[in-house]
């Protein structure tokens, strides 16, 4: 990317950064939904774990910790703007974008990095004050290799669900009722059981989690926090991280052409 | 009395009459129909198989086997079906609010609180709420006269918080113009009802029992069908409930004192 093109994008997510300290209502009732999501879940797991120090192969501490990570890597991994692309695909507001010098994709994606910049900070302080609340067992990874294979898989999982997304969003081109609403609607659903939300996926009987494990929402949630807890091999690591960028290449190269071939379709409805 | 049965027909044929159209426009998008009701199905399957899941290693959660564990998450769901089936209108007041559309409500000869929250009849959650009710039935779950009053009074109790929080989340609206993330909230803060208040802290579980008594919408029915709930708790869900509405109801008039018409 060009120096000048650079500034451009820059530019949109500090646009973005800004746009979200005017609504600050909006963004604390939605940081406040967030705490409720994770409380519910982190007291059912406590009360899970609470008579066995051990269960599903994994350590009280090893579980909560997963728990209340799941909340960190959402905010980097779920954390969006773009989710906006299927309302302006469905709205007929696409079309402004299309006589512009900017790239659709690069334009939500520093839109993206702003909010979850955004929502991580938020987060962070999130989990400083429950760690002070609820005092749980928390694991610490010390391991600089797992923790560096953590942060990779992170910043490849946000990435993996940008373009996942936007595919998403793009159904809207062909489905445009409600702005594409059902369909994500339905897809947030599976997402939040199959990505790791609930629970660490390895818990599933191994014949559900051979199957699972390989789709690619495994890859948001639950692939980056089981490397923090140092529960694959550094093989294991290395095979999922090269999954990863194999799923990124495969959905951007999906993404683009679904993009291109909504835009032969694309009627601008509403305009 | 008369005059009272002759106003709740015209209110039980404006509400027919709506439930109708709505009807009729959620059926227009198929596809979308489809979409939504697989998505609220799946949510539904994957917490029941979820739990299964835990139940594997482990018998108990807070005292509860996985059966009532399942009757717990049922109970839940036949509550916020019952608000979200009834009172889906919520969801679009905040556009009448901002958009001023809400003035000619209060110019009509009824009452408007009632057009706010009944405007539109979710369809898409009478399949659900058809099954919840089949499989509660399926629990196998007997009870004697006594425990089957506790369990209506609970029942009834819980259907008049969830009515109370709507009328004070469209209360609010007006107020503050604020009501998708408000509404959005009381639905986590009630998820939190899927399983029993028993797996909380004792301060949230104060929380949800007094503050904002999802506890007592949710979670007492639930314990009221299995049995274990006593006369002094049911006295007391009936206060908690009565005064939810008398606040509610008050807040809405309150309210509607505050509604500034501001743009139209």
């Amino acid at each position: 990317m060009r120096m000048s093109s650079f500034k451009k994008y820059f530019q949109v997510a500090k646009t973005s950064w800004s746009g979200g300290f005017v609504y600050r209502l909006n963004f604390v009732m939605w940081r406040v939904r967030n705490v409720v999501q994770l409380i519910a879940i982190y007291f059912l797991w406590f009360a899970v774990m609470s008579r066995n120090s051990t269960a599903f192969n994994y350590t009280t501490a090893q579980m909560l910790t997963y728990i209340l990570g799941t909340s960190l890597i959402r905010a980097l991994v779920f954390g969006q703007r773009s989710i906006d692309a299927q309302n302006e695909i469905g709205s007929g507001d696409l079309n402004n974008y299309l006589v512009k010098p900017i790239g659709y994709f690069k334009y939500w994606f520093s839109r993206d990095i702003a909010d979850k910049l955004l929502n991580i900070l938020f987060s962070i302080g999130e989990i400083a004050i429950l760690l002070i609340w609820l005092r749980p067992e928390i694991y610490l990874q010390t391991n600089p290799l797992m923790l560096a294979g953590f942060l990779l898989a992170s910043l490849l999982a946000m990435v993996m669900y940008f373009y996942f997304s936007f595919l998403v969003s793009m159904t809207t081109f062909w489905i445009p009722e409600e702005n594409g609403w059902p369909q994500r609607f339905l897809i947030f659903v599976v997402l939040e059981f199959f990505s790791g939300g609930l629970f660490p996926l390895d818990i599933l009987p191994p014949a559900v989690y051979a199957v699972i494990g390989k789709l690619p929402s495994a890859y948001f949630l639950n692939a980056p926090l089981q490397i923090y807890l140092g529960r694959f091999s550094a093989t294991e690591m290395a095979s999922t991280l090269l999954m990863m960028v194999i799923w990124i290449a495969v959905l951007r190269i999906t993404a683009n052409w679904t993009f291109r071939k909504g835009l032969k379709i694309y009627g601008a409805y509403g305009r | 009395m008369a005059d009272k049965l002759k106003r709740l027909r015209i209110y039980w044929k404006i509400w027919w009459t709506s439930s109708i159209l709505s009807v009729e426009s959620s059926l227009e998008n198929r596809l979308g129909v489809i979409f939504l009701l697989s998505g609220k199905i799946v949510r539904f399957v994957f917490f029941i198989f979820f739990l299964v899941v835990i139940n594997r290693q482990v018998q108990q959660i807070a005292g509860y086997s996985l059966n009532q564990m399942i009757t717990f998450f049922l109970m839940f769901n036949l509550l916020d079906l019952f608000g979200q089936l009834f009172f889906r209108g919520i969801y679009w007041f905040r556009d009448q609010v901002v958009t001023g559309e809400f003035d000619f409500k209060l110019t009509k000869p009824v009452s408007p609180l009632f057009q706010a929250l009944t405007r539109h009849t979710d369809i898409l959650d009478l399949p659900l709420l058809v099954a919840t009710v089949i499989f509660l039935f399926r629990q196998g779950i007997t009870l004697t006269t006594a425990q089957s009053m506790i369990f209506l009074i609970t029942l009834i109790s819980g259907m008049v918080i969830v009515t109370a929080i709507h009328i004070a989340v469209a209360a609010l609206g007006v107020m503050t113009t604020e009501v998708d993330h408000t509404i959005m909230i009381y639905r986590d803060l009630s998820m939190m009802a899927r399983v029993p208040v028993d797996v909380y802290t004792d301060s949230v579980r104060a929380l949800l029992t007094f503050v904002i008594p999802i506890a007592v919408a949710y979670t007492l029915p639930a314990k009221s069908l299995l049995g274990l709930v006593t006369l002094p708790t049911v006295i007391l869900a009936l206060a908690i409930s009565a005064l939810a509405l008398t606040l509610s109801l008050r807040l809405w008039h309150y309210a509607l004192t505050q509604y500034s018409s501001a743009s139209s």
